[in-house]
């Protein structure tokens, strides 16, 4: 499916990925206890996860080929739908795998 | 023999009967005393969670695999990381051959959370040496900040050893169950072919984080641009677009905020 990704990338890049995760968690911890954090850039930092996570999310789903496809052959779509309908509905994260992955399943035996 | 921990009542606040070191502990100093009325609270509150954590790196040890990376470098990345919404937002970016300021931004953005979680802890943690300060952050994830919050929140005093404790029993928990319950998602994972359609468990594993965060108008809102956004720019160069959606989520997330409450008001 992809070419393997060489080792020194990956070494790079996990080195990156672990430095972004002490240094986020630890961020307040490492600075002198007189910069507080504004109530306003609080918000925006509660927001963006959120954002991150959906910009992420909706081009593996939505995008084939470089281009926006919500076709109704697009299985991994209604898969994503009906998983996420089930884990709106039970918040649960079990049911809604199953239920993801059933349904790409069904539409591609079928389809 | 006497008790080298804090009662469960009374003289929790007193320093002078915690600071005699349980033998064994504090690991090499990366750990700051520890009573252990804390630490059986944290046991308690945090093991029924054991399970969900476990299925959640169960998910995301099989979605990383999925992506094509190796196993190798799934376990690396497990091992190192250890922030899984980041994992799974970043290791399809990898394989894709993604510039690394990019996978490196995008993960900030995603971690920016435990900025938050930072802010919010430093009166806990900010006593403590810089060694044990970084130990205490690298483990500081969403569930036990969340119990944490719940218990101690409104507590007077912060960095008490009976509050060490308690965090250090939610995170023991949460990085045992999480670091087996991956390794074993990428070994399955590994095992089961690509056109059983697994790898859209990555993108059901990030919705099942983004529907908490998104409770609110202005957060769906923000959620929708973002998603919008990211779909129309996704031929920009270098995935630079991803940037670019990010800020515009969080752009309209505040306006809608404000909006709603000039309508309130």
């Amino acid at each position: 499916m992809n070419a393997p990704v060489d080792w020194t990338t990956i070494i790079l890049a996990v080195a990156g990925l672990t430095a972004v995760t002490v240094l986020s968690r630890a961020s307040f911890l490492l600075l002198p206890p007189s910069v507080e954090l504004p109530s306003s850039v609080e918000r925006a930092l509660r927001y963006a996860p959120a954002c991150a996570l959906a910009a992420i999310v909706a081009p593996n789903i939505l995008v084939e080929n470089g281009r926006l496809d919500i076709a109704i052959d697009n299985y991994e779509m209604w898969a994503v739908i009906a998983g996420t309908a089930v884990f709106l509905r039970w918040r649960n994260m079990l049911t809604m795998m199953t239920v993801g992955v059933a349904v790409f399943t069904a539409l591609r035996l079928m389809g | 023999m006497s008790t080298p921990f804090v009662g469960h009542h009374g003289a929790v606040h007193d320093a002078g009967e915690v600071t005699e070191p349980r033998p064994g502990r504090p690991i090499g100093n990366l750990l700051p005393p520890i009573a252990r009325s804390g630490w059986d609270a944290g046991m308690r509150d945090m093991m029924p969670l054991a399970i969900p954590i476990a299925i959640w790196g169960l998910v995301t040890g099989v979605a990383m695999v999925n992506t094509g990376i190796g196993v190798w470098a799934a376990l690396l990345i497990t091992a190192t990381v250890f922030a899984g919404a980041a994992q799974l937002a970043t290791v399809p970016l990898i394989v894709a051959g993604t510039p690394l300021v990019i996978v490196w931004v995008t993960a900030a953005l995603v971690n920016l959370r435990f900025v938050i979680f930072s802010a919010a802890s430093r009166r806990t943690f900010i006593a403590l040496p810089l060694r044990q300060r970084l130990v205490a952050s690298y483990l500081n994830g969403d569930i036990g900040f969340a119990l944490f919050t719940q218990r101690y929140g409104t507590a007077e005093q912060r960095g008490t050893p009976e509050q060490y404790g308690y965090f250090f029993a939610t995170a023991t928990v949460n990085w045992a169950s999480w670091q087996i319950s991956s390794v074993a998602g990428i070994l399955l994972g590994g095992l089961a072919p690509t056109e059983w359609g697994l790898d859209i468990a990555a993108s059901l594993a990030i919705i099942a984080v983004l529907v908490p965060m998104a409770a609110r108008a202005p957060a769906i809102t923000g959620v929708v641009v973002a998603a919008a956004v990211s779909v129309a720019t996704n031929r920009w160069p270098m995935r630079s677009g991803l940037v670019v959606a990010v800020l515009a989520g969080v752009v309209v997330a505040i306006s809608a905020e404000h909006l709603a409450a000039r309508r309130t008001t």
